[in-house]
């Protein structure tokens, strides 16, 4: 008694053509974070209509909840933390849902900062602090953003090569990026590692200042992606590759020139977007730091957005590099299968059809070599082997591992 | 609990119906001898369904009702005492989300308004991306309209045009398409 063939869905495609987006209106989940500044220039600046999208963005307060909405379908895709999509798809502290990694966002632009009491107590080093936490005495408490996500790892690596147990020295908690100043000013925490404009904004105020950057801890980092489930991809190919596009020729945009990125930093400062003062959002934007402790300089890796696509391809190796992380802190109990996990969730052949129509350089290698702060090679060869390399670590191997 | 709101101005029939919906645990709300107020009581009942019969003069205030609940509609099932292959397609194609012949079992009205909320909920699915499709289309077409007017007021090409227009637009926190609205009405105020 139903009639399937109606006028509407004939219309609908007669408007598709073979490769249009089969879903048009998308919800896109973003924090109040100037690494997010790509998906606004996106939705706003008119990237998206000429690829038949059109992307409502939709801020979120904690990335638990952002996790939330797009597990759930609200959301569409979502500006992501690296770490966040291998631990959901892990199912590391909750269901495991496979998740899928269109392009990278953004690399650097991170900070570790302390609070004035301890800048005041001379706690303004990387030895003072190491100094401090061996004394007798209450712990600092220290926050991230999310316990398989990119701050805790940076935060983890950092206190590591310095020494610091970050396990068993500190107390870590987790507080969403736009809280840490206000934690910090009542003294819940002692310090915080998160994305802009959070760092600079306690230095402005007073309360805080910058101890060291993520690009100290790893030059041109892996830090946001753009996520979706791996349900999206398979049911809207046509519209992951649509998105992919919008967002690459937006990340261009903002790398373009300085006035873009002047721009860019004026319209993310918004209340409907980052809602933070432009005097927080704008110098750290544009390389220009200040830590707090009367030091300014003009950083050699700063947030960037292109890149000529460097920062965009989804490597292998940057995924694999979370994988080591956990296995090193004991969120993964044996050693998985580093790179199949990779390559199921960087959609790869995406992000290369996507880039080459807009005649940006895809590499042909898959992996990439960094050398971290502490002197470690990191080339995704051997992840096994890397994740065993460190003194200070929180592993604990299966029986099988104890065996050999 | 399924809330129908029965359009009962026919009454040869809805006795039977009405009893036999509300045997099958249905939340029925009957109205009889409206027409005028039709419109206010869908507002005020929010049923989830809306059951008339295809001979009420009630139909045509549903075509009013149709548009009047647009940002809040709801499936509209019909009931009749024929089975009329062609009357139902026709009703169909018109938004109406499925049909029950009368004389029906009890125990079918269930599937069959079960399947009119999902058939109604992917039709608004349907609908909701052809807007959104239209009113992309729409904006793009503003947004070309504006880059072709500064075009031709600064004398550059279409790449600066947008970077202009972005620029603007980023400096006033607005989006693209608020800055080519009001390119083309300072164009037009300017009598083209």
């Amino acid at each position: 008694m139903i009639d399937s063939n109606t006028p509407r869905s004939d219309a609908l495609a007669w408007v598709a053509g073979s490769d249009a987006p089969e879903k048009s209106a998308l919800n896109l989940g973003f924090m109040a974070l100037t690494d997010s500044a790509s998906l606004i220039v996106a939705a706003t600046q008119g990237f998206a209509q000429p690829y038949g999208l059109s992307l409502n963005l939709q801020r979120q307060t904690s990335w638990a909840g952002l996790r939330d909405r797009l597990l759930s379908g609200e959301l569409d895709a979502a500006q992501m933390l690296y770490g966040q999509v291998y631990g959901v798809h892990l199912g590391l502290g909750g269901p495991a849902t496979e998740l899928a990694i269109l392009m990278g966002l953004c690399q650097n632009g991170q900070a570790i900062n302390l609070s004035q009491p301890l800048m005041q107590a001379g706690v303004t080093t990387a030895e003072a602090l190491a100094a401090r936490v061996r004394q007798n005495g209450a712990k600092l408490t220290l926050a991230q953003t999310f316990p398989t996500g990119t701050h805790a790892m940076w935060l983890y690596y950092w206190l590591a090569a310095q020494g610091i147990h970050p396990l068993e020295d500190v107390n870590t908690v987790v507080v969403p990026p736009s809280q840490m100043v206000a934690h910090l000013r009542a003294a819940r925490i002692d310090g915080f590692c998160a994305g802009g404009p959070w760092g600079a904004l306690a230095v402005e105020e007073g309360q805080g200042f910058t101890l060291a950057t993520s690009q100290d801890i790893w030059a041109d980092h892996p830090e946001k992606v753009l996520g979706v489930t791996r349900e999206f991809v398979e049911h809207y190919p046509n519209t992951a590759r649509a998105l992919t596009m919008a967002v690459l020729e937006a990340s261009r945009f903002i790398d373009e020139s300085e006035e873009n990125r002047r721009g860019t930093a004026q319209l993310i400062s918004s209340r409907d977007y980052v809602d933070a003062p432009l005097s927080a959002i704008q110098p750290r934007f544009l390389g220009q730091y200040e830590d707090g402790l009367g030091h300014a300089w003009l950083d050699a890796h700063p947030l960037r957005f292109f890149a000529d696509g460097e920062v965009n391809m989804p490597w292998l190796s940057d995924g694999i590099w979370f994988l080591t992380q956990f296995r090193r802190w004991g969120l993964l109990k044996d050693d998985p299968d580093y790179l199949a996990i990779a390559r199921r969730i960087h959609q790869l052949e995406i992000y290369r059809s996507a880039a080459e129509a807009l005649g940006i350089a895809v590499p042909e290698a898959q992996m990439r070599r960094s050398t971290l702060l502490d002197g470690s090679v990191w080339d995704g060869s051997d992840p096994a082997g890397y994740a065993r390399s460190f003194a200070i670590h929180a592993r604990t191997d299966g029986p099988a591992a104890v065996n050999l | 609990m399924l809330r129908i709101l029965l359009i009962n101005d026919t009454p040869k029939k809805v006795g039977r119906l009405k009893s036999a919906l509300v045997e099958a645990g249905f939340e029925v709300v009957d109205e009889s001898g409206l027409t005028i107020d039709l419109p206010e009581r869908v507002e005020a009942v929010r049923p989830d369904v809306v059951l008339i019969d295809t001979e009420s003069p009630g139909r045509d205030v549903m075509e009013q009702v149709v548009l009047v609940t647009r940002d809040q509609p709801r499936p509209i099932v019909m009931f009749t005492d024929e089975h009329d292959p062609q009357v139902m397609r026709q009703a169909i194609q018109s938004g109406v989300s499925a049909y029950i012949v009368e004389g029906i079992q009890t125990e079918r009205l269930q599937p069959i308004l079960d399947v009119a909320m999902a058939r109604f909920e992917s039709d608004q699915a349907l609908r909701a991306q052809l807007q959104a499709r239209d009113a992309q289309l729409a904006e793009r077409k503003r947004i070309e309209l504006a880059k072709g007017l500064l075009m031709k007021m600064k004398s550059c090409n279409e790449e600066d045009a947008y970077t202009l227009m972005r620029r603007q637009a980023m400096s006033r926190q607005q989006k693209l398409i608020q800055v080519a609205e009001q390119i083309i009405a300072m164009h037009d105020m300017l009598g083209g």
